[in-house]
């Protein structure tokens, strides 16, 4: 594997992170991180959205007119929503997920990262390296989700996975870290130490 | 080839609107089954939460096969009933009525340009004594429906479980995911006689949300819209 496309993997999962650097996909970062699982799912569904919408608008994208792409990407990214929640919905396992994170699945459009990505990237490159840049996307903000439900759900119910961890221990679980602010605090810890790591995303 | 033509434009986006459209119909058919499978059981489920088998959650550990077993042990009765108390019909096997067809039935009941015939209300028996009537109507984003369940007495309801399309998040899904508030309704007698049959506001006899009145008020005319529809129903219940 060359280096370029070694970078453009692993760029978006640390040093250009879509959700601490870009700060981009906050809402739903915010909204289904509650519980490990639902993190997972929604980590998911975006890897394979982003990683496929790519693909697809990689492949077309000589022939899409100028003027209308936005338009194009959107009906190809809203339709492979509509695909990713069709199929949870179809499944015993999923079908209680999808029903946990209700609209965020369909939200998933409004995700910045999608379209973001189909813009600056696969409208001008090849579909291979559009299809990767999409799933690391997907990967990078998965992984900063997952990192925040873990430490909701261990803080805030005591169980990750909903497998009882603290509470046998006497924990009393934290209802502060159910609510939506708490996952503001901590997506504002990771940025905090990401930039102590990397000096030059700090602000002269 | 001028990709920037109008008459390029027009044909690209046509095909694949077509394309994509074609497509979605396609999977949305071949699945359709098993997301109905989901959905019954999911829906006998909030049927069993309402009737106080155990909470959703208790419930939501039993595969689909357990729950439809679990109904089908626990129902003694299912029936259809007219808008004048009358049997219509009995459900026989697993019939369970979707958000689907409660909407269906919430036209007929309104009647106007939607309504398809005369409003067919199902009444669940089940063997604890419990009746678990449904309920469908407007939220503010979107449908909302859900189960109430009577005491024997026919009068007391014993419980509640509501559900949601897309309610916001944290206030208006509360109606939902707030145990709490579905607690309400336990002990609280319904005034079938009255058009106003259960008192759902802010400092009423059940509470309302607080950050959702619009979901609040939906709800509200959404049970005295239903539970008046049944009212003959109960009325006729308790005179006997």
């Amino acid at each position: 594997m060359n280096a370029k496309l070694k970078e453009t993997i692993l760029n978006p999962i640390f040093k250009g992170n879509p959700i601490t650097v870009l700060v981009l996909g906050i809402c739903s970062s915010l909204a289904v991180t509650v519980t490990l699982k639902g993190a997972l799912v929604m980590t998911l569904s975006v890897i394979v959205v982003c990683g496929i919408s790519s693909l697809i608008l990689s492949l077309l994208r000589n022939t899409i007119p100028g003027r209308v792409r936005i338009i194009v990407q959107l009906v190809v990214v809203a339709m492979m929503v509509i695909l990713v929640d069709q199929v949870l919905k179809s499944f015993e396992a999923t079908y209680a997920i999808d029903k946990q994170l209700s609209v965020y699945i369909g939200l998933i459009i409004t995700n910045c990262i999608v379209m973001g990505r189909i813009e600056a990237f696969a409208l001008g490159n090849k579909p291979w390296p559009s299809f990767l840049d999409g799933v690391a996307n997907g990967a990078g903000y998965g992984l900063i989700l997952i990192i925040v439900a873990f430490f909701r759900e261990l803080l805030g119910s005591g169980t990750l996975f909903g497998i009882d961890i603290l509470n046998r221990f006497g924990y009393v679980p934290n209802n502060l870290v159910i609510l939506p602010p708490f996952a503001l605090i901590l997506l504002g810890c990771i940025v905090w130490v990401q930039r102590s790591i990397q000096k030059d995303l700090q602000e002269k | 080839m001028n990709t920037n033509s109008n008459v390029y434009t027009i044909i690209y986006t046509t095909v694949i609107v077509v394309v994509v459209a074609a497509l979605l119909a396609f999977v949305s058919q071949s699945l359709k089954d098993r997301q109905d499978a989901n959905e019954k059981a999911e829906t006998i489920s909030q049927m069993l939460t309402a009737a106080q088998y155990g909470t959703k959650a208790e419930l939501d550990q039993l595969s689909n096969s357990q729950k439809l077993d679990k109904y089908a042990e626990e129902i003694e009765k299912a029936i259809i009933i007219d808008l004048e108390g009358n049997v219509v019909k009995e459900l026989e096997g697993i019939d369970v009525y979707n958000p689907k067809l409660l909407k269906r039935q919430n036209y007929n009941i309104k009647g106007g340009a939607n309504a398809t015939g005369e409003p067919e209300l199902p009444v669940f028996i089940f063997r604890n004594g419990r009746t678990v009537v449904p309920i469908y109507g407007a939220g503010l984003w979107g449908p909302i429906w859900g189960y109430i369940s009577f005491e024997p007495d026919k009068a007391t309801m014993a419980g509640a479980y509501f559900d949601h399309e897309s309610e916001t998040a944290g206030l208006g899904a509360k109606i939902k995911d707030d145990p709490a508030f579905q607690a309400k309704f336990v002990g609280i007698t319904a005034k079938f006689a009255d058009a106003n049959v259960v008192d759902l506001a802010k400092g009423g006899e059940i509470d309302a949300i607080s950050g959702a009145t619009m979901t609040s008020k939906g709800l509200d005319a959404a049970i005295d819209t239903w539970l008046g529809a049944y009212a003959k129903y109960f009325l006729n219940a308790e005179e006997e």
